[in-house]
């Protein structure tokens, strides 16, 4: 019945395995987010992710981004929008942290949003496939253990 | 069929194993949350890919359908004379983007400010600016069919390797614990009842003592 197995070095292997997976899914949420209007000046629009790693804006997202919102707007607007998946994955959040955010959303799905809570937008999966496909670069995902409320 | 992994039957030991347990538990919903992601995007960049692949081969024809016809034109000594002087490196610019932790790159086209075409546009005719626009076409669409298939080749790797995990942590590792737990669980309760049995006993010889 009692099989040689696992303890010790196992145990220690798979505690150490299984933490990194969180580490790993969210190595790549940048360290600071930065604007639009300071990308749109830049050669190579990049952000400097968690794992120290540098991620690309492709600079027609940025262009498009930079034709639907006004000045004011490109200075509110933090790169990259951040998507937090939910526990059981049909379902996230974006955090938005000015109107900017919700024009873009709104503008890439062509429908009206509103937030359900402060600074938070929810999207179902087929919505979240549109937004992945137009805003490839400027969007991120972020996984949280904790379902959505 | 669950493993009775092989521990001490102390307490410590069941309060690490339910530590363990809840550990995994999270990390499953974490894995199968990045799994449902991946497999989303796979699919997305499955059909974007196939639909860059005709836009790459409709946009090599028109290039070479434009070449020909500007050649046809001015002579194909003549062009080529023409346009050895515009040939020019062409830069790329490339960087890594991730997708729920796989590293894909990306590639974009980077065109100088200006847009010279490095031709005398005095002696040729508008079939050669045709034909450079449609090779500018192809190129960009090349580079796009190239980050596109190269996300799939990796996404589609990821998506085995994350099967593979939340497979061993569905029906391999999860189950065991869970069965070392109840095994754990069930031991001490035996333990409890031959202590109450114990016990009993001897309560009753000494009450058999005291009676003689």
């Amino acid at each position: 019945m009692l099989e040689d197995n696992t303890k010790s070095r196992y145990d220690t292997f798979l505690e150490a395995y299984l933490s990194n997976e969180f580490r790993l899914v969210n190595s790549s949420l940048p360290r600071n987010r930065r604007r639009l209007s300071e990308l749109l000046i830049e050669d190579q629009p990049s952000v400097l992710c968690a794992d120290g790693s540098q991620q690309l804006f492709k600079r027609a997202e940025l262009q498009y981004l930079e034709r639907i919102l006004d000045e004011e707007e490109r200075r509110e607007l933090l790169l990259p929008i951040i998507i937090e998946m939910s526990g059981d994955g049909t379902e996230s959040v974006v955090l938005c942290s000015s109107n900017a955010e919700l024009k873009v959303l709104s503008d890439v799905l062509e429908m009206e949003l509103s937030y359900e809570r402060p600074g938070r937008v929810r999207l179902y999966r087929p919505q979240l496939s549109v937004l992945r496909r137009r805003l490839r670069t400027t969007t991120q995902y972020a996984f949280s253990a904790r379902v959505i409320a | 069929m669950a493993q009775i992994l092989k521990v001490r039957p102390t307490k410590i030991e069941l309060v690490k194993l339910k530590r363990r347990l809840k550990l995994s538990q999270r990390v499953q919903k974490i894995v199968k949350d990045r799994l449902s992601i991946l497999t989303m995007e796979f699919l997305q960049a499955a059909r974007d890919t196939v639909k860059a692949k005709q836009e790459a081969v409709d946009a090599v024809a028109a290039a070479y359908r434009a070449v020909t016809v500007a050649s046809g034109y001015h002579g194909y000594v003549a062009l080529q004379k023409e346009l050895a002087a515009s040939e020019a490196d062409i830069s790329v610019m490339a960087g890594p983007r991730s997708v729920a932790g796989v590293k894909i790159p990306s590639l974009e086209l980077h065109e100088p400010a200006g847009g010279l075409r490095g031709y005398n546009l005095a002696q040729t005719s508008s079939l050669v600016d045709n034909a450079s626009d449609a090779a500018r076409e192809a190129l960009r669409a090349i580079i796009e069919l190239a980050e596109l298939q190269r996300g799939l080749e990796l996404l589609g790797m990821e998506i085995n390797r994350t099967k593979r995990i939340t497979n061993a942590l569905e029906y391999i590792v999860i189950p065991n614990v869970q069965a070392t737990i109840r095994f754990l669980q069930m031991k001490f309760e035996e333990r409890d009842r031959e202590e109450k049995a114990r016990l009993k006993r001897v309560k009753v010889l000494l009450a058999r003592q005291e009676s003689s």
